[in-house]
């Protein structure tokens, strides 16, 4: 919706996580609508403060309005990102997916360095934080993986994203399991990086190009009959909203509908009784973090739901507390301080709830609080794979 | 389609939504909210106006004219909905003071006094006559509010500035969360040798933990402290939104963010569903009932158009208080804006008049006749007719 109606009640401010802790970002109103009727374009971008906000798109979710900030501001951070030279960290984490693709073919090495003094040192030197552990590359990345389709009568092409490809590949593993177990044929069908390391840092046309060939991919498995499944919420997000909105994609409508949640997927089949998972006692206490990109996406918590259904477990939702490292953005020197105050209060949160497990979607926000909190974090499918009983078959060495 | 079934679904996360959700959801239904924002009650002081018109609200109530829906509850539900009000909130860790049988009042931030019912323990010690001498504590660079307004109006009062590094409400709220920033805020607090009756500040004293924080700096001062509330962005606001939030998920509802209604199905004389479009496929809710809690033309409820005003999620019936002519007076400020009257007239079970609609209940801000800024009456009237819908609604569920 249009800037112009925002009414300036600003509860897009209260909800932001950056403005709290970093008096540097004018927050959402300011950025966003505010500015946006001085923005020009026969003036050159000066607004580099909008490098500030993480994304966390908590000022969509709050306007009663219907004016969408995060938006604004990205709008405005790709116009910044073309007008001036990029920072090495934010070439870096725009082409995230290819050093990804390096790391994990020289993981052994790769995971080795990024440990060491002398690593920190080059990371510092580039100008990227340390302040939690960079996630350890893997080598048996998840593309690798054979499946053969078993013609059953639900069939999923599983869009399973950088994080797990390439440093959790066992969670990527444990879905395909979990799904089979559902009775369900998993495909990973050939793709890249979603394109969201690339926008958020300032780079539309990297973005784009991984889009376009998402979607060329993708599509062709739509019309074979797959619905497409996503883990990872902020690859979802930007499939579903960033491919139709910011990069006008073509065809991205037709990926938005045929595209699903894994989580909420699960629940249509138990909703159509194509399933009645028997689940078993889990006997947890859990603190559910929401990403804010979970919550973006507007389709209520799936996989709390589904967790509802395990006897034994209590769940505590946790729904206004970003967890601050927004991919990569706090993992960026500038934004580092930014990110753990936000994060430490995220985590303190969550510790007074008393839970000794923390579960999330994002496997960033799990990075980021088992980081700053060092108590155990699990995706959701985890969680379920646990109360089903299922294992992987085969270890794979990292 | 994703088909949800839930016996009762609320339109709306406003004091009036949340409290009906609750209602019902505490009595062990199955319940879902939906909102597309966050509510107006963010914006409010915090406050619990019951009928500010009379020292004793119930009296006050008594005098309103025959048409308002205060009418229409009985005088135990009102004084019920307070209670439990009162109650839900000491369990969330943000106690209420005050009573349903008389009002109290608050100092404003422009010196005035706010006559209400149920305050925030935050503004307990609020002086409730002109004797008591204050000094007024802000904040280097808080644009949000001006002492001088203050002191304008009341003798013995005077203030002095303390510079928390950052500037906005959320900001510096946020640092009184945090334990070392209190303590050397007490420390320079103490060496300020306050010689008035009582401290005061505008409301930036913390997010969650507000009521705590006041007690230590009181204790640790040795005089009473109030919090004076600001506009916009307002933690008192907040804070209730965020513990009504709380609690309703605490006592087992569901809550769905990002989730505009556009369009309802519907059969005979039953709603049987709301759907929402979000950018893939559009879902929708199962409800047995459906309450309708949106609020008035800021919360998104009622839409003003040239010469109707329309009601945006049934498309009910609305009524105007006459031609555009008569919705506004000249005087901006007058409290008799003839507006201020629209909104869905219901009958006694509060189902929305001169509709077949069965399973519709309707309460807060958009019922009909309520002059709300006249009567002083806004969260109270929520409370009081969120419980008589939810009763209803609970009536007609069985």
């Amino acid at each position: 919706m249009n800037f112009e109606h925002c009414i300036r009640c600003t509860i897009c401010v209260e909800n932001c996580p950056v403005m709290r802790v970093n008096p540097d970002f004018p927050g959402p109103k300011q950025a966003g609508p505010d500015a946006q009727r001085f923005r020009s374009d026969r003036e050159k971008a000066e607004d580099g403060w909008v490098l500030l906000c993480s994304q966390c798109k908590r000022c969509e979710m709050a306007c009663p309005c219907g004016v969408e900030p995060a938006q604004i501001i990205l709008k405005a951070q790709q116009r910044y990102g073309l007008e001036h030279p990029h920072s090495l960290a934010h070439l870096l984490f725009a082409n995230n997916y290819y050093l990804s693709m390096l790391g994990s073919f020289t993981a052994p090495l790769a995971n080795r360095i990024a440990a060491t003094k002398i690593g920190k040192k080059i990371f510092d030197a580039m100008s990227i934080a340390t302040y939690i552990p960079f996630p350890k590359f893997r080598f048996h990345k998840l593309s690798w993986e054979k499946k053969t389709p078993n013609r059953r009568s639900r069939k999923v092409a599983f869009f399973y994203g950088c994080f797990i490809n390439f440093y959790r590949p066992d969670i990527g593993r444990k879905i395909i399991q979990l799904l089979k177990s559902f009775n369900v044929d998993v495909v990973l069908p050939p793709q890249w990086c979603c394109g969201l390391p690339s926008l958020g840092n300032g780079n539309l046309q990297l973005a784009r190009s991984f889009a376009l060939k998402n979607t060329a991919s993708l599509s062709n498995y739509i019309d074979a009959g797959y619905d497409i499944l996503y883990s990872c919420t902020s690859c979802g997000l930007c499939l579903l909203h960033d491919y139709q909105d910011i990069m006008d994609i073509p065809k991205a409508k037709k990926i938005a509908e045929n595209t699903y949640n894994l989580h909420e997927y699960i629940l249509r089949l138990v909703d159509d009784n194509y399933i009645k998972p028997q689940f078993q006692e889990v006997p947890r206490k859990l603190a559910y973090h929401i990403p804010c990109h979970l919550r973006a996406l507007g389709i209520g918590y799936p996989a709390a739901k589904l967790m509802s259904m395990i006897p034994g477990l209590t769940c505590e939702i946790i729904d206004d507390n970003c967890c601050g490292l927004s991919g990569s953005y706090g993992f960026k020197k500038s934004n580092e301080s930014t990110a753990i105050s936000i994060g430490n209060r995220a985590v303190a949160r969550i510790q007074k709830t008393g839970a000794e497990t923390i579960v999330g979607d994002c496997g960033s926000c799990r990075m980021q609080l088992g980081g700053l909190s060092g108590l155990v974090t699990l995706d959701p499918a985890e969680v379920l794979s646990e109360s089903l009983g299922i294992t992987l078959a085969k270890k794979v060495k990292s | 389609m994703s088909v949800t079934e839930y016996d009762a679904i609320i339109l709306g996360a406003g004091v009036a939504g949340l409290t009906a959700g609750t209602f019902l959801a505490g009595r062990g239904f199955k319940v879902a909210l939906v909102t597309s924002g966050e509510p107006t009650a963010c914006l409010s002081t915090g406050c619990i106006d019951v009928c500010s018109r009379d020292s004793n609200p119930l009296t006050g109530i008594n005098g309103l004219p025959p048409a308002h829906p205060f009418h229409l509850v009985p005088e135990k539900t009102i004084v019920e909905s307070l209670n439990n009000f009162q109650a839900a909130m000491l369990d969330m860790g943000l106690p209420y003071a005050g009573a349903a049988k008389e009002n109290r009042v608050v100092l404003s931030a422009l010196g005035t006094f706010k006559t209400s019912c149920l305050v925030p323990s935050t503004m307990k010690a609020a002086p409730q006559d002109a004797k008591d001498s204050i000094h007024i504590i802000t904040f280097a660079g808080l644009k949000d509010f001006y002492p001088s307004y203050v002191i304008s109006r009341r003798k013995n009062t005077k203030f002095s500035v303390y510079d928390a590094g950052v500037v906005s409400t959320m900001g510096i709220a946020s640092h009184f969360e945090d334990k070392e920033f209190l303590e050397s805020f007490i420390a320079w607090l103490r060496d300020q040798n306050i010689d008035e009756d009582k401290i005061a500040f505008p409301a930036v004293l913390g997010l969650e933990s507000a009521a705590e924080i006041v007690q230590t700096i009181a204790t640790r001062v040795g005089k009473p402290v109030f919090e004076i509330p600001t506009i916009p962005p307002s933690m008192p606001g907040r804070r209730l939104f965020n513990a009504l939030k709380d609690y309703f998920r605490k006592k087992g509802g569901d809550i769905y963010w990002e989730w505009p209604v556009i369009g309802v199905e519907k059969s005979g004389k039953i709603i049987e569903a709301v759907m929402t479009a979000s950018k893939g496929r559009p879902s929708s809710l199962n409800g047995k009932a459906f309450i309708l809690a949106t609020g008035s033309f800021v919360g998104g409820g009622l839409t003003a158009g040239r010469d109707s005003i329309t009601e945006n999620i049934f498309n009910l019936q609305v009524l105007a208080p006459g031609p555009r002519e008569t919705w506004f007076e000249n005087d901006y400020f007058s409290f008799n804006h003839g507006i201020g009257r629209a909104g869905i007239k219901v009958d006694s079970s509060l189902r929305p008049a001169e509709t077949n609609w069965e399973n519709i209940f309707v309460c807060g801000g958009i019922l009909a006749d309520t002059e709300i800024l006249k009567n002083g009456c806004g969260h109270g009237l929520a409370l009081a007719t969120a419980h008589l819908a939810a009763q209803s609604c609970m009536e007609y569920i069985r």
